[in-house]
């Protein structure tokens, strides 16, 4: 089995989950230091719709442009590496007198969600290296 | 690792809020002071908060694009209310003026009160933000056990 074959897309795709979510937590913590900022709108990092388009169109061989008039197959160039995210704004249904847009519910919300699911890809990464290891030793 | 920019701009709103809860408390500690340093009663002050990018410095040149949009808060300036001040009449008091009305500071002890409980929520959030990201990096960390 190539070393490719270990470190495979599940890795590679963990790998950056865990990236964007960290990126993804300064923008709420961004958020709440500016919860009384006259005229803030918060932002967030949005990438699951990359994030899966990316991982969606990985597989079906690789064919490559060779001529400019070829139409490159979806997906070509658009891998997982290439994921970088959105700055989206995200502002309250109702923005207050002083032009503040940050609902802290809202995001106290996000930061939990993104704490769990951060902290939920750190599981699956560790449990994926564990198993590894056990196929490495061949015993339990 | 990019936690580092999360607690950052976590510590900078605390910070801020921090101001803000001085500047309650010493508008509560003077909500009666007829006599200050520059004359006249003492005048209510407010903090103006306004939100920097939080790149810049040794970190942005370390880090490619990690905190590029992020934006951290800043107390910009602190503002002393203009609003007239409070006329109370009372003759015998030293600072009354002719009519025998004293001028007394422009502040509102139970506005002080409700913005003491919204600056409290805003510290409680960013503490929670950072310990959010404490906790995230610490998992990341136990990886390598």
């Amino acid at each position: 089995m190539a070393l490719d074959g270990i470190f495979d897309t599940t890795i590679r795709l963990l790998e950056k989950n865990l990236d964007l979510r960290a990126r993804n937590q300064n923008f709420i913590s961004a958020n709440l230091a500016n919860a009384e900022t006259p005229g803030y709108i918060p932002t967030n990092l949005s990438f699951e719709g990359e994030l899966k388009e990316a991982l969606k169109n990985r597989g079906g061989g690789s064919a490559s442009v060779t001529n400019p008039r070829h139409i490159p197959l979806k997906g070509q160039g658009g891998g997982l590496d290439k994921v970088q995210g959105r700055v989206i704004e995200t502002p309250a249904a109702s923005i207050g007198k002083d032009g503040n847009g940050v609902e802290l519910e809202n995001e106290m919300g996000k930061l939990v969600e993104n704490q769990i699911l951060y902290n939920a890809t750190v599981q699956i990464v560790s449990k994926q290296f564990e198993s590894l290891k056990t196929a490495i030793k061949g015993s339990i | 690792m990019d936690f580092f920019t999360s607690m950052d701009v976590s510590s900078s709103g605390m910070a801020a809020e921090r101001t803000r809860m001085n500047l309650i408390s010493s508008n509560i500690a003077n909500a009666n002071s007829t006599r200050t340093q520059e004359g006249g009663p003492y005048r209510r002050k407010d903090p103006v908060f306004s939100a920097v990018p939080a790149t810049g410095g040794f970190k942005s040149v370390m880090d490619r694009d990690g905190a590029a949009g992020v934006k951290k808060v800043e107390v910009a300036q602190i503002r002393e209310d203009q609003s007239p001040p409070r006329m109370q009449y009372d003759p015998t008091h030293p600072d009354a003026d002719g009519q025998g009305y004293v001028a007394l500071p422009n502040v509102n002890v139970i506005e002080e009160m409700v913005d003491m409980i919204s600056a409290t929520r805003a510290y409680e959030a960013n503490v929670t933000a950072a310990q959010a990201a404490k906790s995230m990096a610490m998992k990341t960390l136990d990886l390598l056990r």
